[in-house]
């Protein structure tokens, strides 16, 4: 059982995102998706995620037809995911921001929590204690009490995937988690996601930046031109042909994507350091 | 460094005095009025009712962050309920313990029919919309003519009365209301504070992403219109039962307007605020009787003073009841 994709196709107008994309995802592995800007990659997230609806195609998973549900049905369903730019309820502290995601399971017990204090203390407790404990995992427990918008940016980036964690999803969809870390921060996060490693959990990260894709995932899918143009193993994809024909190019084109990455990190840094 | 401080000025805590002296004056203030005149009764009666209607349009605006200027229609629905279940005007006499849960439903019902068609929209159109809707309601009124006494209105309601005691004097309705607003208070603050608080709180500060955290919007939504709208309702039933007459003029625009300036600049998002904003807005035009055709003009200063030096409201929302009472018992 896995996450299925079934010629997806996306269209806006006469416009193509993805075209006929059919891949599978295996639990217990990172599966990384890259791809030049405009591939289709976070487009696959999207309407993994509902945020999109098909144009085409299906998206299973275990077997469920995910496609066309609400959006808080997916997420219902298992499908977590973070944002490329980052997407947290700023005014609410990070323990808040762990504890609100608790409401998809037991919202249905709001008037029991109001009307009999005992019973609201135990809720409380035990979201609390879940929330902290996912908190620790990624060593913010000190941020606990700290509004979410005033975190640091890389605590940013740390506390929206501890938030798609903490309801234990099936599938964690990372948006280019990378963007605007500096390096200190993006090898802490490569260690931090690979320790996510779970046999029931499926990984898709979209990243730009190669370093941490190729030492992460243990299968690549390449996109181009919104087609599925490639996938296979880190080794595989950096010994395929097609691949660097298509994608990498020459070996200039490896550096103009590395500029265009660290371009991208220091546009979304900067927005990063405003924010804090 | 930076972090130690974030965190400590998230704990910081109202000083025990200064808690203590402000639940002090409260409760003297409370106990005092009853005895006073019957003008002050009347007024801290009123004062009351627009706490009330606060409290509850707090949910959807505060919480939420959904802008509804249509909420005024609640507060009628829960009047005209009163006024023809206890009057001449249907040859309806129930007693208050029954109509009070029937507006409760009435005014849900309202709300979550209000609700559904504006669940897609957000800030300038839904506050549109809802105005809308609150002068629907208000020109119905006005015009059933057969059932609601048209612009006339209703006149000679029945009193009031629970369990045999008669409420119709002002300080009686003052202790109902005093009775109504605590309740409604405390359990307004443990819902903001529930599970579905937060969920509020998460629609408001990014609706989408509260979407991809599983959070179903719409009967999120729908569940703080329904209950801002009871809350409205039945401060309506409490309006129509002291003034035992009631007509289209109590639920124009301007009233709905009057209860978002009192969250507004009370503090938006807590109830504290909500009291002091209603003191405010309904005190001070007392104060200044001589003056009121000033009246607008002094509130459009005092807008304009408090956006400069206050903009999140003269008692912020990170001042809420939550600190006042770490500050009274020093936990």
């Amino acid at each position: 059982m896995s996450l299925i994709f079934q010629n997806l196709r996306k269209q806006y107008g006469s416009n193509v995102a993805t075209d006929n994309v059919s891949t599978d995802f295996a639990p217990g592995m990172i599966h990384g998706i890259i791809g030049p800007n405009g591939a289709g990659k976070s487009t696959l997230i999207n309407l993994t995620a509902g945020s999109y609806s098909l144009t085409g195609g299906e998206i299973l998973l275990d077997g469920r037809r995910l496609d066309g549900q609400k959006k808080h049905r997916i997420a219902q369903a298992g499908v977590a995911r973070t944002y490329q730019n980052i997407r947290l309820f700023d005014q609410m502290t990070a323990l808040e921001n762990l504890e609100v995601c608790f409401y998809a399971t037991e919202g249905g017990g709001t008037w029991k929590e109001v009307l009999w204090p005992p019973y609201e203390g135990r809720q409380n407790a035990r979201r609390r204690d879940r929330a902290m404990e996912m908190l620790r995992l990624f060593d913010l427990q000190s941020y606990a009490g700290a509004e979410a918008g005033s975190l640091p940016y890389g605590r940013q980036r740390m506390l929206e995937i501890a938030r798609a964690l903490v309801m234990n999803p099936r599938v964690l969809l990372l948006d280019e988690p990378a963007a605007g870390l500096n390096h200190h921060e993006t090898a802490e996060l490569t260690e931090r996601l690979a320790r996510l490693r779970h046999p029931d959990l499926i990984m898709i990260v979209v990243e730009h930046d190669m370093d941490l894709v190729m030492s992460l995932c243990d299968r690549i899918v390449v996109m181009h031109h919104g087609k599925l143009l490639f996938q296979g193993t880190p080794a595989e994809v950096q010994a395929s042909p097609d691949v660097q024909l298509a994608y990498l190019g020459t070996s200039d084109d490896i550096d103009d994507i590395k500029a265009a990455a660290a371009s991208r990190r220091a546009k979304l840094g900067l927005r990063g350091r405003r924010r804090s | 460094m930076a972090v130690a401080e974030t965190i400590s000025a998230g704990r910081s805590r109202v000083h025990p005095a200064i808690a203590w002296a402000v639940l002090a004056a409260l409760v003297a203030l409370i106990a005092v009025t009853p005895f006073l005149p019957n003008y002050y009764i009347r007024v801290a009666n009123s004062l009351m009712i627009y706490i009330l209607l606060g409290i509850g349009l707090n949910i959807v605006i505060g919480y939420a962050g959904l802008l509804d200027l249509g909420f005024v229609a609640f507060y009628a629905v829960g009047a005209y309920t009163y006024a023809m279940l206890s009057s001449a005007q249907l040859d309806l006499h129930l007693p208050l313990l029954a109509i009070l849960p029937i507006a409760a439903c009435l005014g849900a019902g309202m709300g979550i029919l209000l609700g559904i068609p504006v669940l897609r929209l957000r800030g300038d159109y839904l506050a549109i919309v809802t105005l809308g809707f609150g002068e629907i309601i208000r020109i119905i009124l006005n015009n059933m003519d057969w059932l609601t006494g048209g612009p006339q209105g209703i006149a000679r309601l029945d009193k009031a009365s629970v369990l045999g005691v008669e409420i119709a004097r002002p300080a009686e309705i003052y202790g109902l209301l005093v009775v109504t607003v605590i309740v409604a208070g405390i359990l307004v603050w443990r819902l903001e504070r529930s599970i579905l608080g937060k969920a509020w709180a998460a629609i408001r500060e990014d609706q989408d992403a509260a979407r991809g955290v599983g959070i179903n919007t719409t009967t999120a939504k729908l569940a703080a219109f329904a209950t801002s709208a009871t809350i409205a309702s039945i401060a309506g039933v409490i309006f129509a039962a002291s003034q035992r007459f009631v007509s289209p003029e109590s639920f124009t625009l301007q009233e709905s307007v009057l209860i978002v300036l009192m969250i507004v600049i009370g503090g938006i998002g807590n109830i504290l605020g909500i009291v002091v904003g209603a003191a405010i807005l309904i005190l001070l035009p007392e104060v200044l009787r001589e003056f009121s055709e000033w009246r607008v003009l002094f509130l459009g200063l005092l807008m304009v003073v408090l956006i400069i030096l206050r903009p999140a409201g003269i008692v912020p929302r990170s001042l809420g009841p939550d600190k006042l009472i770490r500050g009274l018992f020093g936990k």
